[in-house]
């Protein structure tokens, strides 16, 4: 730990000048975005009427958790989407990152005789498509998949985009001279990629891991597509539906038997802005948990012991 | 004979790292591959048949290049070309500097606390969806209610009709896209300067280099990589834009068409009422052919200067 | 530190093992789904039919305990039971368009004018042709619809869908916050006209400085004379047409008087300054800081439109009643063209539209739990409704379902009167086929969404913009869009004798 402490400011002999202006500018960037955040938290407490007076303001008229009641009616199935969602989260990305990892890997090696194409067979999925129905097609009819939470994780398992980041990780922070030297030391490819390339390409992993959590925690397309079963829906598309269907009853508001029916049910704004709420916070912790993987530094020396 | 030989011999020679590569491979065919067999439909007028998909494309006539026409019939071709174009350009090349910018204070900072919480802070626009930018936009920009026009009523100055001046527009969707993605995209960059041997800085230290010294002679060359590769990857996707920033943002005010209609805008908005899926097919193929012929183009320019850092 | 990294990769490589295991197991579940091929025998009493019902609205936590009961009636009446799945408004029809186009096992499925397109996807081959069906299992819902309903809905002659008897004709009418009313004192009953209005929102714009006299949305088009080929493009022919001649509507004197009263109402503040980009004048509502705007009515609407808003709404007419297409297809059920139990599929159909008991059991669900009876056919809700709260219209005949305490005696017959009263617009039964123009339809329908809400709600002057508008819908193909509406329009009154 003592150890640590010293290199860190061997590293950073930033004058204070330009860690102060550096602290500046990331300050009120970061800032900037955690300010419509905040604002969602508000408008999320502010009262039906006084929104609906005054418009959306800083600092309410009149403050009210009356959204929050709203959200906690749902009860059970608020607990479940969460669970969903969780579940979906965690082995998703789990999954993609064995996938990929491997993946990347062996694309990054120029002993690899197939590398670029299988590089190639990866990054033209990124611009060619099937599309909608054809996609559909195989994940229900072919697979099976519908109504069952791999249709939820399976189809963004894998991401070309990801791979050719994670390919570049491997290639800059792992030198061919590692894994040279251990396949001298009579290592196999195996224990070659998990001894040693996977300790050196850790921020990468991370990043990518991220990456994955993200995109799974907000997915809910999927959801829209290959789930009927509403036990199985997760936060985002509960969301997501809540949104969609309110703005399209909204826009066909002239239809009178649809505004008629389907207003009086519809949740105010102020509980959709909680929902926001609710839906993002547990996710704001998935960055400091890979953050711990941005370790800065790494010497090769370290690995190689 | 002797090439079937020659062919077992390399896979056996290669079967861990194909082993490796196997169950991505798998999913790219049956998640990828499989489907794009469907992009036949573009060249169909698509009718449904009660025996399901395949049948229905079998039985759907032929319609030649008929489904592309929509998407060249009028001037707004030229419009919609431009902006999508013009519009991707500026979120590649403005995105690049500030996330690598940004991700280089984040590394530097001293404080490692601060930094951690200015980075999560900076992830927070990724989780509003579009919709709710949208709204957020309106709340400051409102011609009665927004932020802005109280601010310059207050100090006297004229309030503006920003929902129908397009010449603001521009700048709008720029800043907006750029706080949602520079934030997610400098964590890449982060990433790759963690990754960095440490021991080259120490090396520049000893011989005095100063931290800007530093950077230039260190960081930004390791960098390269990372940013070709990125910057290969954007565009592919040059001539796919992003819908819910040009539609929601703009809260899709016909006034504003000029700068905010991009490609994806015009076909949700052409084919909403027909609903024909051959056409919308046909427009994903056309953003999907021209992006592929400027990644390829930009990779052989690549691969010319700069072989390692191709994408194949 | 080093042990973290080591332990996060052991974690990698264990849970490599787990999920290869657990993708493994997953594969096998598609063998066991193939068994119904099997069952050749044939079994002494019919097994009971399964029905897939898709319909539109947010799924209900007490559905399937509903639809439990269901099931045990239906078996009975007609040995089916139905599996109902519902999906909310917003996602209905991207999801039902990738369903019906991949050939998604259904039998039953919602459309209407306003989602999942019933013209459209008839015509595209998403359901089944049902004009015998309706003659021998659907009889019974022949006998209880207006004869407007299915004649209305027929496309190239043939029904698709079998519509719910609800109100027929759409009737627009001014609505009015009646508190602004009375405290000014205003008098409705001269309003019929835009112009007419004009006194009355001066009054309240000159007196209630919070307040939007009008509450206009982007959607706004003022009342004119015509009967729309495709809703909201300009074509159309005049409602009291005689030789069903296709107008482009912009070139009419009708629309440039109308526009100018409409640039009037923007230029005065009668409406707010960025109506243009307004979806929804909710906030207004809430707070009840508007004096009039512009609805569909139907018999007591201005009860519904008090109860919702919460505070006293009247109304009075701004144009006739008229049965267009897009009225008579509010609300209706297809058969799925892949439906294997077509016959099945009607014959449920039919007695959701003539059997009150299954129509309330669905509509408001079980007796005693989520609601009880007052009177013979006068219900109350209880708290349990609130897990189980159906959009009424869109399960068919809205006529068989009870009343709520509190509803006039005589809903029913008014809604009878109401449709009686209606008019038949030119164009009823006529559906435009799209097939030949799409290329044209689709430059049209963007030049329309950069014009259409910017002149229809009076934000950009008509004398400059209107000229720049007929060109540039000239340019994308408009007139080649009319000329193939008057050639199908003239074919269909060659082959009806209208």
């Amino acid at each position: 730990m003592s150890q640590r402490k010293k290199k860190e400011r061997d590293f950073h002999n930033l004058s204070t000048p330009m860690n102060i202006s550096f602290n500046l500018i990331a300050g009120i960037f970061s800032l900037l975005c955690v300010f419509p955040f905040l604002f969602v938290v508000i408008i999320s407490l502010t009262d039906e009427g006084a929104l609906a007076n005054n418009g959306y303001r800083l600092i309410p008229e009149k403050w009210s958790f009356s959204a929050y009641q709203y959200v906690f009616d749902m009860g059970d199935s608020l607990i479940r989407s969460y669970g969903v969602t969780i579940f979906v989260t965690v082995v998703g990305t789990i999954i993609s990152l064995l996938f990929m990892s491997f993946y990347a890997y062996a694309v990054s090696r120029k002993s690899f005789k197939y590398r670029n194409f299988f590089a190639f067979f990866a990054f033209f999925t990124m611009l060619f498509n099937g599309g909608l129905v054809p996609t559909y097609i195989v994940v229900t009819q072919l697979m099976g998949l519908k109504d069952t939470v791999w249709a939820l994780i399976l189809p963004l398992a894998v991401n070309a985009f990801y791979i050719m980041i994670l390919r570049t990780f491997y290639s800059t922070s792992v030198p061919d001279a590692i894994i040279e030297s251990g396949k001298i030391d009579g290592a196999g490819e195996f224990r070659i990629f998990l001894k040693l390339v996977l300790p050196l390409s850790l921020p990468g992993l991370a990043t990518i891991g991220l990456f994955s959590t993200l995109g799974y925690w907000n997915d809910w397309f999927n959801a829209l597509l290959y789930i009927d079963n509403p036990n199985l829906v997760p936060l985002q598309s509960m969301l997501m539906r809540i949104e969609t269907s309110m703005q399209f009853i909204m826009q066909n508001a002239s239809n009178s038997s649809l505004s008629l029916e389907a207003l009086r049910s519809l949740p105010q704004d102020t509980s959709r802005m909680a929902m926001v709420v609710l839906a993002t916070l547990p996710i704001i912790f998935a960055y400091p948990f890979f953050q711990r993987y941005f370790i800065s530094g790494l010497t090769i020396g370290a690995v190689k012991e | 004979m002797k090439m079937v030989g020659e062919f077992f011999k390399n896979i056996n020679r290669n079967k861990v790292m194909l082993f490796m590569v196997l169950p991505g491979a798998l999913w790219f065919l049956f998640f990828s591959y499989l489907p794009m067999l469907g992009t036949v439909i573009a060249f169909k007028e698509y009718r449904f048949s009660r025996d399901g998909f395949w049948a229905s494309i079998v039985n759907s006539k032929w319609v030649g290049w008929d489904n592309f026409k929509f998407l060249f019939s009028t001037d707004d071709a030229y419009v919609i070309t431009r902006n999508t174009l013009l519009y991707n350009i500026a979120f590649i090349f403005i995105g690049l500097i500030l996330s690598v910018i940004l991700a280089v204070i984040l590394s530097e900072i001293t404080n490692k606390r601060l930094s951690k919480i200015y980075q999560t802070g900076m992830f927070l626009p990724y989780f509003l969806s579009w919709v709710i930018v949208g709204y957020f936009t309106f709340s400051f920009l409102s011609s009665d209610r927004g932020l802005l026009n109280g601010v310059f009523e207050s100090m006297g100055i004229e309030s503006i009709q920003w929902y129908s001046e397009s010449k603001y527009w521009p700048f709008i969707l720029v800043f907006v896209y750029l706080w949602k993605a520079v934030g997610y995209n400098s964590v890449v960059y982060l990433a790759s300067i963690m990754g960095i041997d440490r021991s080259l800085y120490e090396a520049a230290m000893i011989d005095g280099a100063s931290k800007m010294q530093q950077i230039r002679a260190i960081t930004l060359p390791l960098l390269r990589p990372i940013i070709t590769i990125m910057t290969l990857l954007a565009i592919g996707k040059i001539f796919y834009a992003d819908f819910g920033l040009f539609y929601q943002v703009p809260r899709d005010s016909g006034t504003l068409y000029g700068v905010t209609n991009v490609i994806d805008t015009y076909v949700y908005r052409g084919l909403k009422t027909t609903g024909e899926i051959g056409m919308s097919a046909a427009a994903g193929l056309y953003q999907s052919v021209v992006g592929f012929t400027l990644v390829m183009a930009s990779n052989y320019i690549v691969r010319k200067f700069d072989k390692d850092n191709a994408l194949f | 530190m080093s042990t973290r990294r080591k332990k996060f990769s052991l974690l990698l490589t264990s849970l490599m093992a787990l999920t290869l295991l657990v993708t493994a197991c997953g594969g096998n579940n598609n063998a066991a789904s193939n068994n119904n091929a099997s069952g050749s025998t044939p079994s002494k009493s019919e097994k009971p039919v399964e029905l897939i019902w898709y319909t539109v609205g947010a799924p209900q936590k007490d559905a399937d305990l509903v639809m439990a009961e269901v099931n045990k009636y239906t078996k009975e009446k007609i040995n089916a039971t139905i599996k109902l799945k519902m999906i909310d408004f917003g996602d209905y029809s991207q999801k039902m368009q990738v369903m019906a186009a991949s050939g998604e096992p259904m039998d039953i499925m919602f459309t209407c004018s306003w989602a999942f397109d019933y013209v459209q996807n008839a015509r595209k081959g998403a359901f089944m042709q049902l004009d015998d069906l309706l003659q021998n299992q659907g009889k019974d819902i022949v006998a209880t619809l207006d004869p407007a309903f299915l004649e209305g809905s027929k496309v190239d002659g043939h029904n698709y869908g079998v519509p719910a008897n609800k109100e027929l004709p759409a009737q627009e009418v001014w609505r009015f916050n009646k508190e602004l009313v009375d405290k000014y004192n205003l008098d409705i009953t001269n309003v019929k006209s835009m112009e007419s209005l004009i006194p009355l929102l001066k009054t309240i714009k000159e007196n209630e400085p919070g307040v939007t006299p009008y509450a206009m949305v982007k959607d706004f088009v003022p009342v004119m004379p015509f009967d729309y080929v495709i809703e909201k493009l300009p074509m159309a022919v005049y409602l009291d047409t005689e030789d069903y001649k296709v107008v482009n509507i912009l070139e009419t004197p009708e629309l440039k008087e109308t526009l100018k009263t409409v640039r009037t109402f923007y230029k005065e503040g009668f409406v707010s300054p960025e109506v243009s980009t307004v979806t929804s004048v909710d906030d207004l509502y809430k707070s009840g800081k508007w004096l009039v705007d512009r609805a569909s009515t139907q018999p007591f609407a201005d009860n519904l439109w008090s109860t919702s808003m919460g505070y006293p709404i009247v109304s009075t007419p701004a144009g006739d009643p008229i049965i267009y297409n897009w009225s008579v297809m509010g609300s209706m059920q297809a058969i799925s063209a892949n439906s294997k139990y077509p016959e099945k599929a009607m014959e449920f159909l039919n007695l959701l539209n003539t059997d009150p008991v299954l129509r309330n059991m669905i509509d408001s669900g079980i007796e005693g739990v989520h609601y009880e009876k007052v009177s013979e056919n006068v219900m109350k809700n209880l708290d349990k409704s609130k897990d189980y709260d159906m959009p009424t219209f869109a399960f068919g005949n809205v006529m068989l379902t009870y009343l709520n305490e509190g509803d006039p005696e005589n809903k029913w017959d008014e809604f009878k009167k109401f449709n009686e009263s209606g008019i038949d617009a030119p164009l009823l039964g006529f559906n435009f086929d799209t097939s030949k123009v799409s290329t044209e339809l689709a430059s049209v329908q963007n030049v329309k969404e950069e014009y259409w809400a910017a002149l229809m709600t009076g934000t950009v002057d008509p004398d400059e913009y209107l000229p720049k508008a007929i060109e540039k819908f000239k340019a994308a193909g408009l007139d080649k869009v009319m000329a193939e509406a008057q050639r199908q329009i003239d074919e269909w009154r060659a082959a009806t004798g209208k």
